[in-house]
């Protein structure tokens, strides 16, 4: 029962999903829309619990357990109460039942996302500049002719990606964009097809049960 | 002892880090501008916003989260000053739950600026007349079919709070029959979703906003005309944030165009880096042959 149900459930929601994209009938229609507006919601509101049970509970181990790390599990589980209590009762523009302000010292979800998630978010980021460059240093020789033909290209793209090519080489940028409007779409279209193809095959591997990976398990 | 050469090829990371930190820091403090020169998918994706009839409104779709913000919130910022300098409809959305408070924020700077140069109440930008934000819905596929049946159902309350089918703006946006083009801005999948579910379904019209790194991945549908028009990393910004000014004469703080001037500064110095590096390699090997 374990694993004919999910795979009875697959099965016809599935067919049900790709049926309504080939038949104009209305009643397809309707069984659809009622489908995505109506159930999917649901299932999609299960999952938001189920997420923030899964991460309450992973993170509560970890501390009860001491596991490696398990003092940042604090940080995230008052971070994760701290900003859900806020959301919810303190309003978008604080004006919610919870007071969000002390004095001129603001607090409201919008100030916390503005102050805190922004720049955090933009920090993890803009590390990548750092790793990117110092791998490219150390990667980018041009050993062979196909990596000086890469390394070719990405001077150019790296070049007609800021204003100061239009100063120095006019038609460098002019050269960039046909790079990715010609080489890069050919290349891009092919993977595309086979991208696509290989999607459909697993989608109906999964629809007809013959791949089940994603039931968890071994048996 | 090791020689020239071979210290070429192996400069501290630290090194390069630190360089790289000044060279990103110095242009942001004391910047010099330099005039983006737009191109193509920029030029169209403007033009085709310049001409949205008046029936017909403007979609903007947040799904970018704080990480990429600094690349695409210009962009956002840069289409809600020209739509509203144009006085066309906005409907914003987002499909990142992260994007609400970035999609906020663009609204609050443009209809700020707005509003404070309002002369009268015509002039000013005002929430349920002229724009609406109808906040997150999840999962995706949900709001991405269901506008194009009916929109007030799939947002039954806007990010506000109020009931949308009660705003005067949506009297005139049902779905999107009524959507002249909707532009999804994302450092993710989320444009290929509209593409294959909204457009294909629907036909509405895609714009794109994408991460530079990602940009590479438009262009066939771009060629095929499936994205009619697309701004690309914080360059594609920039030039539309010149087109704004340049054709619409609204001024206001140009973030991507300020923000050039340092990538300039970075791109070269990686250049720099890489040419050194290989430098040094073919030194050494004509030294070991």
């Amino acid at each position: 029962m374990k694993v004919r149900l999910p795979l009875f459930l697959v099965l016809i929601t599935g067919i049900l999903g790709a049926l309504p994209f080939i038949i104009p009938h209305s009643i397809a229609q309707n069984f659809d829309n009622e489908f995505r507006n109506t159930v999917i919601r649901i299932i999609g509101a299960f999952s938001l619990v189920l997420g923030v049970g899964s991460i309450i509970r992973h993170h509560t181990y970890k501390i009860t357990h001491k596991r490696e790390h398990w003092q940042y599990s604090y940080v995230l589980l008052i971070s994760l109460l701290i900003s859900a209590v806020i959301g919810l009762f303190g309003g978008i523009d604080a004006n919610g039942w919870l007071p969000t302000r002390i004095g001129s010292f603001n607090f409201d979800i919008q100030t916390l996302f503005t102050y805190i998630e922004v720049p955090l978010g933009a920090t993890m980021f803009a590390m990548l500049a750092f790793f990117m460059a110092s791998a490219a240093y150390r990667a980018f020789r041009a050993r062979t002719f196909e990596a000086t033909l890469l390394l070719i290209a990405a001077f150019i793209m790296m070049l007609g990606s800021v204003p100061l090519s239009n100063y120095i080489f006019p038609k460098l940028p002019s050269f960039a964009e046909w790079i990715l409007t010609v080489p890069n779409t050919a290349a891009k279209r092919g993977m595309g097809f086979g991208i696509s193809l290989g999607t459909l095959a697993t989608s109906l591997k999964i629809i007809l049960g013959i791949e089940r990976g994603w039931l968890g398990g071994t048996k | 002892m090791t020689s020239v050469w071979e210290k070429l090829t192996k400069i501290d990371r630290r090194v390069i880090y630190f360089m790289l930190l000044v060279v990103i820091v110095v242009p942001l403090i004391f910047p010099f501008r330099l005039k983006p020169k737009p191109m193509p998918p920029v030029e169209k994706l403007f033009n085709y916003i310049d001409t949205i009839p008046e029936d017909k409104c403007l979609v903007v779709s947040v799904d970018y989260s704080p990480d990429t913000e600094a690349e695409l919130h210009p962009m956002s910022i840069a289409l809600l000053r020209h739509a509203f300098a144009r006085h066309k409809k906005v409907g914003v959305l987002c499909m990142s739950l992260l994007g609400l408070g970035l999609a906020q924020d663009a609204l609050t700077t443009v209809t700020n600026e707005f509003n404070s140069r309002a002369m009268s109440n015509a002039d000013s930008i005002v929430y349920g007349r002229d724009y609406v934000f109808w906040g997150w819905q999840q999962p995706p596929l949900v709001p991405i079919l269901g506008m194009g049946e009916n929109i007030a159902s799939v947002f039954p309350l806007d990010y506000y709070g109020y009931r949308t089918d009660s705003l005067p703006i949506m009297k005139k946006i049902k779905n999107y029959n009524d959507v002249a083009i909707l532009v999804s801005i994302a450092g993710s999948a989320v444009p290929f979703w509209y593409i294959t579910y909204a457009q294909t379904s629907f036909g509405v019209r895609i714009g794109a906003g994408s991460t530079a790194v990602q940009a590479a991945d438009f262009y066939p549908y771009l060629n095929s005309g499936q994205v009619t028009g697309m701004m690309s990393g914080m360059k594609g910004g920039a030039e539309y944030e010149e087109l704004v000014e340049e054709r619409c004469n609204i001024f206001g703080r140009r973030k991507a165009t300020d923000a050039m001037s340092s990538q300039t500064a970075a791109h070269i110095w990686i250049m720099i880096t890489i040419i050194i590096g290989n430098i040094g390699y073919f030194a050494m090997r004509r030294r070991k042959k």
